[in-house]
């Protein structure tokens, strides 16, 4: 239908979305304990990186007009294929909303609902889910578009309000940990760029196909300056991020903005801001596994899914047994998943996709 | 087998029966020549021959589907003469007692001046040579004749072209057009009702017109067709209603709307079995899509003003008799947050109203909500004297805080209702006493705390400073969800509620255009967003109904600056 | 069938309610305003046994219908002891029938004697307790904290807790005191490059002295054991309480913590008295304003850091004598000269002060000589907060003392 089909704007608030929800969790603590005081370099090195690797993806599936990675794997290896990467890319889905809004959830009982259950904020987050699955996926993306300036705008506020607190020289020593610790292991950082996963599934969605350039180098480039805001943040304020770990650090980040002895203690308001992105990305994600789902099992309408998905993350999201299970899954597993299916799996689907079309065309022109 | 069916029911799939319809975008007919005014093309003149002068407006004016054209065909009788003509004028438009007695009587009924011989020319004059005489004679000229002799009206101009004649014709005249003659006569007999109609009760406005539409149907079409002044303006005359055949007009500008929306808004109506149809709020609510979460998909407005505004921005409008309201469709988010005087101000000042009615919005569907969740789970948001406050008017309550809250936002709706039905002398009178005695008394007993009356106070100030009454009634109900949300989980709740009431309000589609149009999907298109841009800056109509001709103004519109 | 799914989809929809409301309904109960009791100062005091005594402060509403009374409304102290903060605060829980909630919780107050045992448990403890608030101000008390937390009144103020917030303001224009918080303090306590301090404060009738001579050359016949100021003040809060890791090493008085807080450029104008050159025996009071911040240079100079700091001010004369012109450049030359020794001397003598006697790098100077360093592992190695004792200080100070404020000749 015409009216379904996604503007540029609205693709790029979807591959923000990645960024901003992986962020408000410990995605900058995480880039930091790597890298440490050198983080600033190794960010742009990494965003450089990940530029080169999104125009790569987008190079690769242009040949594939109106095909999402699902049919491109249908093309390359037959239904089996189709259905086994369907598969990888569902359960990485499903997985990364469970962790975040464990992850976020446990945040939440911790600071705001000491005394209540923390299976009944991760259901709350479930039936949020369920009944935005019900609508279609351009309301999903409407709602994301009309909040993602509202959630930049919060991280600029973030930022410029802490500046007082700032003390830019904890960007010294300029090597951090050393040559070798910037540029080789802090590849590691690439993890934070996940949000490439969506370029994959836009193009049969776009109204307008040929701007794909366009949204994901706009897309890479404007998360790049969100993770520096981030990490800025976080770098200049606080000098024990590499040797401390806290819980949520935005959150403490927050806790320090004062505006004389009116405005303090804002961080309720950016809790609000948090709750409605994180929602915002578990239903986005949700909706992609339920489109997935729909697509292997040949039904004309994902709405029924939207049940199994929603149950299948939150049981997933309550099976760490505590905290320290949960933030090893976000800082740890989810950075090898983003570079083992991500990165690796859906490049080489697409290299061979594109080798096997060049062979078949070969084959045909002969 | 009961039981197997339960379940069967409860995990079977059934397909979505919600009704789909959207707007296709008609690119093939968008072309800004294909406006047909007067002004683009040459100026016809009249043809002597009737049955084409008849042919050319029956098309110009879409006769056959424009209901409340009238054409009247009769015999002129001139100097014995007899002589086919028409006359063509708008009904509700003129005085049909002048139109009798001084064009349709004098011009067909046997009088002393018709009945004159023509056979008796008028000599001028004679010569005569070599036995041959040559008169020279007056020939018999059956215009002047008319214009002069047979028509005792007091204004009455002959002109040549069929430009003149139809605008004569919009403005409330009737042509007279004569067989043989290549003139037509345009003939002043304005009549339409002029303001007997009222101000309007519930959109008053500063610096706008202050006529209201009435109960007639002709009257309110008499009203817009004055404003719009356009012979494409198409007025269709549909009845709904078994037993009462309640006359409804759809009202659109030909060449400017969206035939599809045209046809989807005559299918609605034609499709409808009920008995009767008693007032335009019926109607709103038989052709709205879905009636999710109370939210109007329908503009009405008592404006006539406001009514060809919408009309001339490419939208369908709804008549009903009997109904002082009219009908807009299709109506998106921001139209319900527009009032109509924010053209006539200046951009500054209509950016800064707009900008307080969204507070109003926000302040009336949140701020109770947020009040109860900081108090009772972020209390660290508010300053340290504030907190103290709240705490030492706590002291006397005895009721919970929720409990407390509930009570003073029901009894703001009681006073509300209550204050429609006061009889008026004593109405504004009994509504103030009682609120400031009410409030008064109720802290100094010390059932409530005064900051909570401050709350409630504004919630209801900022409510009344939603401009649509529908719109208004559906946030005010959903203030008391919001309570409940942030009552129970805090700003969690409060954000969970913020992303479900969102979706649903992105979803509802309001004759195939997205509820929220202009702010998601992102609309490029300057003038098209929730703030108005400077006057010189409105080219273009918004996209989303899809008009026929986009742009509404040039590029340079106020050309007297150039020179 | 269609209506029997409607009618359960409602009861489906009841039950989440339900659900949810019993699921948060020990937040909202236990967290609604009406049951919970806002700290606004903690003490912690040492006792037996290494045990601690804590001072709980709270202050009542004024209950009051309409309108604010004029009287300052009443603290409420409970004194507990307890062997940690977390079961002090419990003990009181059972006492008092609502929950302790710390979020505006404005100061912290820790007496000297624990300190100087070593504060880090005490400090990460609150700092990871959810509620305080980091910009909660830290005292050092030279007396007990329960002292200290019972005799402070607020007198401008109404509110003890916008007394408790806005005291340490005066730094900023006086420079006697430091403005520190629990946030700064802990953030310093962990980094390596810098030493955490925190404000020193006493009571006014006690009978240690909590603040030492203001002016010295002037005012050095005053360095009695009770402040300068007499009257309406209750707790005294000059000076600052300097630490070494989380252990109190010693203090600073009024003049020194002015000379840390202009290299930390943290005092907005200040006031200096300085030996008049057209007479004997007689001072000048100048009105000092930093002119540009404060340009630091830490190099390694074969092993031993070199500290340069160099120092801008504006002047304006304050104190005006008789038959005296000025806007004589000669005059203002020599003000200016004097000015330039005056700080010269005491801030070099304050610097050397933490250097020597501390050991301990308030400054942050260690921020400073990262420079030096391209790797974290060189800094670490180097160990800068051991070699800071040996640290070699040169300071320079230009001020420019321009003109007296209306008068300028008489």
């Amino acid at each position: 239908m015409a009216n379904s089909k996604i503007t540029v704007p609205e693709a790029i608030a979807l591959v923000l979305t990645v960024f901003v929800a992986h962020s408000i969790i410990s995605m900058p603590q995480d880039i930091l304990a790597t890298t440490k005081s050198s983080t600033l370099i190794n960010l742009t090195y990494v965003a450089v990186i990940a530029l080169l690797i999104g125009i790569l993806i987008y190079k690769l599936i242009k040949n594939f007009p109106s095909c999402d990675i699902i049919d491109i794997s249908e093309y390359l290896g037959g239904k089996v294929f189709k259905t086994i990467i369907g598969f990888i890319f569902m359960f990485y889905f499903i997985f990364s909303s469970s962790v975040i809004i464990r992850n976020f959830s446990e945040g939440l009982k911790e600071i705001f609902y000491p005394m209540t259950n923390i299976v009944f904020i991760l259901l709350a987050f479930a039936i949020t889910c369920c009944i935005t699955n019900r609508f279609e996926f351009s309301t999903n993306i409407k709602v994301n578009l009309i909040l993602m300036p509202i959630i930049l705008i919060s991280i600029l506020f973030l930022f410029t309000s802490n500046i007082q607190n700032f003390s830019l020289r904890r960007v010294l020593p300029i090597l951090g940990d050393g040559i070798y610790s910037t540029f080789i292991t802090g590849l590691g950082n690439l993890g934070a760029f996940g949000g490439i996963v969506i370029l994959y599934f836009l193009p049969p969605f776009l109204k307008e196909p040929e701007k794909l350039k366009k949204i994901t180098i706009a897309s890479i480039f404007i998360g790049t300056v969100y993770l520096f805001l981030c990490v800025g943040t976080l770098l200049f304020m606080f000098s024990y991020l590499d040797q401390i770990e806290e819980l949520l650090p935005l959150y403490s980040a927050s806790r320090y903005i004062e505006f004389g002895t009116f405005l303090q203690r804002l961080e309720s308001v950016f809790l609000l801001i948090w709750v409605l992105e994180i929602a915002c990305y578990l239903s986005i994600f949700t909706k992609l596994s339920s489109l997935i789902l729909k697509k292997m099992c040949n039904c004309n309408d994902s709405r029924p899914f939207a049940y199994i998905t929603s149950v299948l993350v939150f049981s997933i999201s309550v099976l760490p047994a505590n905290n320290a299970i949960a933030g090893l899954m976000e800082s740890m597993v989810y950075k090898y998943l983003v570079f083992a299916i991500v990165f690796f799996l859906g490049i080489s689907i697409l290299l061979l996709a594109n080798i096997k079309k060049r062979r078949t065309l070969n084959v045909s022109n002969k | 087998m009961k039981i197997k069916n339960f379940f069967n029911n409860l995990f079977s799939y059934t397909p979505p029966n919600h009704y789909e319809f959207s707007i296709i975008d008609s690119t093939s007919t968008k072309n800004s020549s294909s406006f047909d005014t007067i002004s683009e093309e040459n100026d016809t003149k009249i043809y002597p021959s009737l049955s084409v002068n008849l042919e050319y407006m029956k098309t110009k004016y879409n006769v056959l589907i424009n209901s409340d054209i009238i054409l009247r065909e009769f015999t002129l009788n001139a100097r014995g003469k007899q002589y086919n003509a028409f006359i063509f004028y708008i009904d509700g438009m003129i005085d049909s007692e002048i139109m009798d007695k001084f064009i349709l009587e004098p011009l067909m009924l046997r009088n002393k001046n018709n009945t004159f011989d023509g056979s008796q020319n008028k000599v001028i004059s004679e010569a005569v040579a070599n036995n041959i005489t040559v008169r020279k004679v007056k020939k018999f000229d059956l215009a002047s004749y008319v214009m002069n002799c047979l028509m005792p009206q007091n204004s009455v101009e002959q002109v040549s072209e069929f430009k003149k004649a139809i605008s004569g014709i919009n403005s409330g005249n009737c042509a007279l057009f004569i067989d043989t003659l290549n003139i037509a006569f345009d003939i002043e007999v304005k009549g339409f009702k002029q303001r007997s109609v009222d101000k309007p009760e519930n959109e008053i406005v500063i610096k706008g017109p202050h006529e209201a539409f009435v109960e007639n149907i002709r009257t309110n079409t008499s009203l817009i067709r004055r404003i719009v002044n356009n012979e494409n303006l198409i007025i269709e005359n549909i009845e709904i209603g078994d037993i009462t055949r309640t006359k409804c007009g759809l009202v659109y500008i030909n060449n400017l709307t969206n035939s599809d929306l045209v046809a989807e808004v005559k299918y609605r109506l034609n499709n409808l079995s009920i008995d009767s149809l008693l007032s335009s709020g019926q109607l709103e609510q038989l052709i709205s899509n879905s009636n999710d979460l109370g939210v109007p998909q329908i503009l009405s407005t008592e404006r006539p003003d406001r009514t060809s505004h919408y009309l001339l921005e490419g939208r369908v409008v709804v008549l009903v008799n009997g109904s002082p309201y009219a009908l807009i469709m299709p109506a998106i988010l921001k139209d319900f947050l527009a009032s109509p005087d924010d053209k006539n101000m200046k951009t500054l000042f209509a950016n800064f109203i707009k900008g307080i009615r969204l507070l109003a919005t926000l302040i009336t569907i949140l701020l109770p909500g947020l009040y109860i969740s900081i108090c009772n789970f972020h209390q660290e948001l508010l300053p340290t004297e504030l907190l103290y406050s709240i705490l030492s008017f706590r002291e006397t309550v005895p009721f919970p805080m929720i409990l407390e809250i509930l009570l003073l936002e029901i009894s703001f709706e009681l006073i509300r209702e209550a204050g429609l039905r006061v009889p008026s002398p004593i109405g504004p009178t009994i509504s103030i006493v009682g609120a400031l005695v009410l409030g008064q008394a109720a802290v100094s007993a010390g059932i409530v705390s005064p900051i909570l009356i401050i709350v409630v106070a504004i919630t209801g100030i900022a409510s009344f400073a939603i401009p649509d009454y529908s719109f208004g009634f559906h946030i005010r109900i959903f203030r008391f969800l919001f309570l409940f949300l942030g009552y129970v989980a805090g700003f969690f709740g409060i954000g969970i509620g913020i992303l479900v009431y969102l979706s649903f309000l992105v979803e509802i589609k309001s004759f195939g255009v997205p509820y929220t149009a202009s702010i998601a999907p992102f609309e490029n298109v300057p003038g098209s967003s929730y703030y108005l841009p400077p006057i010189w800056k409105r080219e273009y109509r918004s996209s989303f109904v899809n008009p026929q001709k986009v742009k509404k103004q040039d590029k340079i519109s106020m050309q007297w600056k150039l020179h | 069938m269609s209506q029997i799914s409607n009618i359960l989809k409602k009861i489906f929809i009841l039950i989440i309610i339900i659900v949810f409301m019993i699921g948060f309904s020990y937040s909202y109960k236990a967290l609604s305003i009406d049951n919970v009791a806002f700290l606004i100062a903690l003490g912690i005091d040492s006792s037996d046994n290494n045990n601690y005594q804590f001072t709980f402060q709270f202050t009542k509403p004024i209950s009051s219908g309409e309108s604010g009374s004029s009287e300052a409304p009443p603290s409420i102290d409970y004194i507990v002891n307890a062997s940690s903060i977390g079961s002090g605060i419990n003990l009181l829980n059972a006492h008092i029938g609502k929950e302790i909630n710390l979020s505006h919780c404005k100061l912290v107050v820790i007496s000297e004697e624990l300190a100087r045992k070593g504060i880090y448990k005490e400090i990460y403890t609150l700092t990871n307790d959810i509620e305080l608030r980091p910009s909660s101000n830290i005292v050092i008390s030279k007396c007990s904290a329960n002292y200290y937390i019972t005799n402070s009144k607020p007198v401008f103020e109404n509110l003890l807790p916008n007394y408790y917030e806005t005291f340490p303001n005066s730094s900023e224009f006086t420079g006697y005191n430091v403005k520190t918080n629990i946030g700064d303090f802990f953030d310093s306590l962990v980094c390596t490059s810098r030493e955490p301090y925190a404000i020193l404060g006493g009571i006014n009738s006690e009978s240690a002295n909590a603040s030492t001579s203001i002016n010295s050359q002037k005012d050095v016949n005053e360095k009695a054991n009770s402040s300068p100021v007499e009257g309406n003040v209750n707790s005294d809060n000059s000076g600052m309480a300097v630490f070494k890791n989380d252990v109190l090493v010693g203090e600073l008085n009024s003049l020194e913590t002015l000379c840390f807080l202009t290299v930390q450029n943290k005092v907005d104008h200040f006031l200096i008295s300085v030996p008049n050159p057209d007479e004997k025996n007689a001072y000048v009071d100048i009105y000092m304003t930093p002119d540009i911040a404060p340009k630091i240079d830490v190099k390694i100079v074969n092993g031993t850091p070199y500290i340069k700091v160099k120092l801008k001010f504006e002047g304006n004369i304050y104190s005006v004598a008789k038959n005296t012109n000025y806007l004589d450049n000669s005059i203002l030359n020599k003000l200016s000269e004097n000015c330039n020794s005056y700080l010269e001397s005491n801030i070099s003598n304050c610097l050397y002060k933490t250097s020597k006697n501390f050991k301990s790098d308030i400054n942050g100077f260690g921020f400073y000589a990262r420079d030096d360093f391209l790797t974290l592992n060189d800094y670490k190695n180097y160990n800068w907060n051991y070699k800071y004792k040996d640290a070699v200080f040169d300071i320079t100070v230009e001020s420019n003392v321009k003109s007296s404020f209306l008068l300028n000749q008489t």
